[in-house]
């Protein structure tokens, strides 16, 4: 996995270098100082990228960030501060990382709506200072200096463009690493992401502080660019229009940013051209903008899409169990696994739970069954952190679990699956099970995904069914190897053979990876083929308990899911 | 001591300067609080967080200021601007049942931002860029004195269209049947869709009567702003903190909320070294409601 | 003349064919049940028929009215009512609110009368009733809207054994009285009681299209579907 993003931080890199050496050489003056803009600009749309294409977030302010970075740069001049441009531009991005910080911190939790209008405040206010304060040199009209050796236009272009590629090369990396995984799975669900151990607060956090930082250079580079900044290079109406472009051409890619770069600076220079009034471009922007959202794919991603298309897929291998290459069965020890007394959960003037008591032992694969509405997904809920409230005692080897955040639980060992679809469409096969099981040897990794179903880790997980995605999620929760694995009605959806090939998969994970299994299913052949001992609950509450085969012949058992007394239907 | 007697008489002074500049506020503030009362409007009913809001108002406005100019009588003027500003509430209602009645809070905000992007483009361009129009004062006059302090009849009229429109919404909402079936809306539209309630004939209605209160509010204060499309689209700024006071929930405490916000901005803004920067406001208003609301919040139910 | 007929209708949940090619029919003064496992397509193959889901083939016809152009608003007032799973109440709204949503004019006596429980709770908000009311508004609701037929969805899904009797009594008097009926069940033996005929769906396809009572006889078929094949050979 790691190697596909070093391959595509390489590929971007060597892309964007010689295109932009080429261009170097060949284009006129004029052109240059336009292309360099266009960078600029780009570098700014990475940073919005970042929380919008990645996390799925709305931040209006980065032209305010990239004011904060180029006020930096200014006042460093003035001061005539030692390490010239390059240093001062760094320093400009690190002081715009804690604004980020500040606004972002409140704002990350809840609704994702609130940092639209924490940023477009903030990027209000900025408008206030600035109208308030005038640039460092803006008075004296002091310059600030191009770096050394790179001070003429076809230099600075050269100097933008490395920094470009640095940064998009370094963002392809990080989409790779586990943190890029997490944002989108974030953005997908934030449910999901917890229930892998994401803390979903300091991820955003984190998207947020890294793309003010990146806003903080583009003003750094734009100082060096134009020499002495006004506050109209910086208003909020800006990244309000910088917000469009980006949801129009998708800058969380390399070349969704040059895209979007070329069209805010090289558009309004057409209309000009054309003797047309150069506003114009802005309705544009918002015309492609709510297109993009409309149809679910901005500019880079059809681009991505017809690229797919065009180059042919390589035969997929067909892939060999290797059991040997397997992650390693990790020892949790004899305590059980999971231990519920008392549980009870209430909706309103509904029942949810009623005095539950109930056992997973460690090595065990337990079923958990009943009608629909006997809260079975209330119980995993529960137990995986995912209530608000509950009363009574839920203890993972003994230790209690109350008052433990979601993800505290997941990194503790408590891993679940979803009923619903929850797996982030835009991660890899690979991607995703290396964020699920939190890092394995391409080795391992691969023999995962044989011993699951023969999965091809470098597909799309848009691209496979749903049937298909829900094995991908029960595989993500082994390879973990947790205390103690959830599965929520995993074969749903499955053949009748594909479900019990499953259930024989689910059979041997205490023995292969040494996690105790919790299973809520459906399909009775699976339970039977799967669980020694099932938990039966209807109304909330336990009915029946022990081995699988004696529990399912109970009458109440069979009552419970028939609905009449087996014995009067008879 | 000298000064003992001087003390009282400036610090008199003091308090009547500060007393004129809140009530000074206090037209920005009510227009505040009804942009506000109608962004809540939206956002409970529709579930938008409207940033297009004010500029929906802007454009009613403008309309008015320019079919006055083209010789139109001030009440006609007016009511055609409101009506503009229901039309174009419309149309942007239109985009976003049509294409994204579906969609999460998320998008439809993006949505949103972006169509203000776009109409303030077309608003400046119409409108004539920077050149300022000449805002006819719809009101004019001072109605009262106030402990000394003058409060013009336009004041009076944002605060009395704030409070009216709250109250309207309140009691459109609680008794009438429309009420009824939008409060149903929007909490499951497709269960309302399956019982028979016309579910986009009633979205586009919260649209047109946000656009045309927000028009109405713009118009009584737009001679007292700077009178650019633009500036009166970002009046999208206060009008969220506001909403955000009451929680996109309670009408009644965004009024006063707004309000509130309005007589500070006109406080702060006699305070030598704090007045140039008295539009940062609605932002640490922001900044410390949601501190104070999210302290125990853990992630966004919505996905 | 038959209320709702379906004819070979597909359905396609991202991409994938859920319900392959479905006809049925609900006649007027009966109730037709419609059984399945989990996964099998009911609640999909509702979803086409009320609109909610787009379907991808075939014909809808509701009083020899063809439908499946229409959203699915234009359906309910044409006289299709569907009751969705999970008890979709309004939950802000009183149980009187609730009903009044469906009709201006609406005679609640006549909700009132089927379901007497609910007047009791008038003034309750529907999120803090009880499973068992919450069905029972929900059902009152959709028939506010003068329905010519009514399609519920897993009416029965975690109620008590007492309410789940109460609401099939209540939906065998709403046969009596001349309505058209599909009802959508888990508790197959309950609703094979009530039901005049039966339709079970696998894998979006029809497997069964019979007379109730044939199916409730047929106790193998019956264990078939929901205790897996092992306890129907034991049987």
């Amino acid at each position: 996995m790691m190697r596909a993003s070093l391959r595509s931080a390489a590929t971007v890199a060597i892309a964007t270098l010689v295109v932009g050496g080429v261009a170097a050489g060949v284009l006129p003056g004029y052109w240059i100082y336009l292309a360099t803009a266009v960078l600029i600009t780009a570098v700014n749309l990475l940073s919005i990228g970042i929380v919008e294409g990645r996390t799925g977030m709305i931040s209006l302010c980065q032209l305010s960030f990239a004011g904060v970075g180029a006020w930096t740069v200014g006042y460093l001049n003035v001061a005539g501060a030692p390490g010239g441009l390059p240093l001062w531009i760094l320093i400009g991005g690190l002081a715009a990382m804690p604004f980020g910080i500040a606004i972002g911190l409140p704002a990350l939790r809840l609704r994702g709506i609130n940092l639209a209008i924490v940023t477009l405040g903030f990027a209000s206010a900025f408008d206030a200072i600035l109208a308030a304060n005038t640039f460092p040199g803006q008075t004296q009209f002091l310059q600030v200096p191009r770096p050394y050796g790179f001070d003429s236009d076809e230099g600075y272009f050269l100097f933008v463009l490395i920094v470009f590629v640095l940064i998009a090369a370094a963002l392809e990396l990080l989409a790779g690493a586990r943190l890029g995984s997490s944002w989108l799975a974030i953005r997908h669900s934030e449910r999901a992401a917890a229930a892998h151990g994401v803390g979903i607060p300091s991820a955003k956090l984190r998207a947020f502080a890294i793309s003010a930082f990146i806003a903080g250079v583009a003003g750094g580079l734009l100082a060096g660019y134009l020499g002495t900044l006004v506050a109209d290079n910086f208003t909020m109406f800006g990244s309000l229009s910088l917000f469009a472009v980006a949801t129009m051409a998708g800058a969380q890619y390399a070349e969704g940013a040059i895209i979007g770069g070329a069209l805010v600076t090289l558009f309004p220079e057409l209309l000009r051209r054309l003797n047309l009034p150069q506003d114009l471009g802005n309705v544009l922007f918002a015309v492609g903008a709510v297109q993009a959202l409309s149809t679910g794919e901005t500019i880079s991603e059809s681009l991505r899409r017809v690229r797919g298309r065009l180059l042919r897929r390589r035969a997929t291998e067909t892939v060999v169990l290797n059991r040997a290459d397997l992650p390693r069965r990790r020892d949790h020890g004899a305590a059980p696994a999971l231990t519920v007394r008392d549980l009870s959960v209430c909706y309103g003037a509904v029942v949810a739970l009623d005095d539950v008591d109930f056992d997973v032992p460690a090595g065990s694969v337990v079923g958990l069954i009943g009608p629909n509405g006997a809260g079975k997904s209330t119980l995993i809920d529960a137990v995986t952190g995912f209530l608000p409230s509950y009363e009574g005692s839920i203890e993972l080897q003994g230790k209690a679990l109350e008052g433990l955040l979601a993800h505290k639980r997941a990194q503790l060992g408590v891993r679940r699956t979803w009923q619903t679809n929850r797996i982030a469409p835009d991660l890899s096969v690979g991607a995703y099970l290396m964020l699920a099981s939190g890092g394995l040897t391409t080795a391992q990794l691969r023999a995962a995904l044989a011993w699951i179903g023969r999965l091809d880790p470098d597909q799309k997980v848009a691209k496979i069914d749903a049937a298909t995605r829900r094995i991908l999620d029960v595989a993500g929760v082994v390879a973990a190897r947790p205390a103690l694995a959830l599965l929520d009605e995993p074969a749903a959806g499955q053949s009748y053979d594909e479900a019990l090939r499953l259930a024989a998969r689910i059979a041997e994970i205490p023995a292969v990876f040494g996690s105790a299994v919790l299973l809520v299913d459906h399909d009775m052949d699976l339970v039977r083929a799967a669980c020694a001992s099932v938990t039966v609950l209807d109304f909330g509450r336990v009915i029946a308990s022990g081995p699988t085969a004696k529990v399912l012949e109970l009458p109440a058992v069979k009552t419970a899911y028939l609905g009449v007394d087996e014995t009067v239907a008879a | 001591m000298p000064g003992g007697q001087a003390r009282p008489a400036i610090s008199g002074l003091m308090m009547n300067l500060y007393l004129t500049a809140a009530v000074a506020g206090l037209a920005a503030g009510g227009a505040y609080a009804l942009l506000g009362v109608c962004a809540v409007f939206t956002y409970r009913l529709v579930s938008v967080v409207n940033f297009v809001g004010a500029a929906i108002g802007a454009a009613g406005a403008f309309a008015f200021a320019m079919l006055v100019e083209q010789g139109l009588p001030i009440g006609v003027g007016a009511l055609a601007g409101v009506i503009v500003g229901a039309a174009v509430g419309i149309g942007v209602g239109a985009i976003v049942t049509k294409w994204f009645a579906e969609s999460p809070a998320s998008t439809k905000a993006a949505v949103a931002v972006a169509l203000l992007v776009g109409l303030a483009a077309i608003g400046l361009r119409i409108t004539g860029g920077q050149h300022p129009h000449d805002f006819p004062e719809l009101i004019r006059g001072s109605a009262f004195r106030l402990a000394g302090v003058e409060v013009t009849n336009a004041s009076v009229a944002t605060l009395a269209l704030a409070v009216l429109f709250t109250l309207a919404a309140n009691l459109f909402l609680d008794r009438s049947h429309t009420g009824l079936q939008l409060r149903a809306l929007s909490e499951r539209p497709v269960a309302a869709e399956l019982i028979g309630i016309p579910v986009h004939v009633l979205s586009l209605w919260v649209w047109g009567v946000g656009g045309a209160a927000t028009a109405l509010a713009l118009i009584i204060i737009a001679p007292q702003r700077a009178p650019n499309f633009l500036a009166l689209s970002l009046l999208v700024v206060p009008a969220l903190a506001a909403a955000l006071i009451g929680f996109f929930r309670n009408f009644w405490v965004t009024l006063v909320g707004g309000v509130a916000m309005g007589m500070i901005e006109g406080l702060a803004s006699v305070i030598p070294g704090l007045g140039e920067y008295r539009t940062a406001l609605p932002f640490l208003v922001i900044l410390a409601v949601l501190l104070w609301s999210q302290r125990g919040a853990r992630w966004d139910d919505a996905r | 003349m038959s209320a709702l007929r379906v004819a070979d209708v597909h359905i396609n949940r991202a991409g994938l064919p859920v319900i392959r090619g479905v006809s049925l029919v609900v006649e007027p003064g009966s109730v037709s049940v419609l059984l399945g496992t989990n996964g099998s397509g009911k609640t999909t193959l509702l979803e086409g028929l009320s609109g909610i889901t787009p379907i991808a083939g075939g014909a809808i016809e509701l009083h020899c009215e063809a439908i499946h152009g229409l959203r699915p608003g234009l359906r309910a007032r044409k006289g299709l009512a569907h009751v969705e799973q999970g008890r979709t109440v309004f939950r802000t709204l009183t149980t009187d609110e609730n009903l009044r949503a469906a009709s201006r004019e609406a005679d609640l006596a006549a909700a009132y009368a089927l379901f007497p429980e609910l007047e009791r709770r008038k003034d309750v908000r529907a999120g803090l009733l009880s499973g068992g009311e919450q069905q029972m508004l929900v059902i009152a609701r959709a028939l506010l809207t003068r329905p010519k037929t009514i399609m519920i969805d897993e009416m029965s899904a975690g109620l008590a054994p007492v309410i789940v009797g109460r609401l099939m009594s209540a939906v065998r008097r709403l046969a009596e009285q001349g309505q058209a009926v599909l009802l959508v069940e888990q508790f197959a033996a309950l609703a094979l009681s009530i039901g005049d005929r039966a339709y079970v769906l696998r894998r979006g396809r029809l497997v069964y299209d019979g007379p109730c009572a044939a199916l409730a006889q047929s106790h193998d078929l019956l264990h078939r579907l929901y205790l897996g094949d092992s306890s129907a050979s034991q049987t």
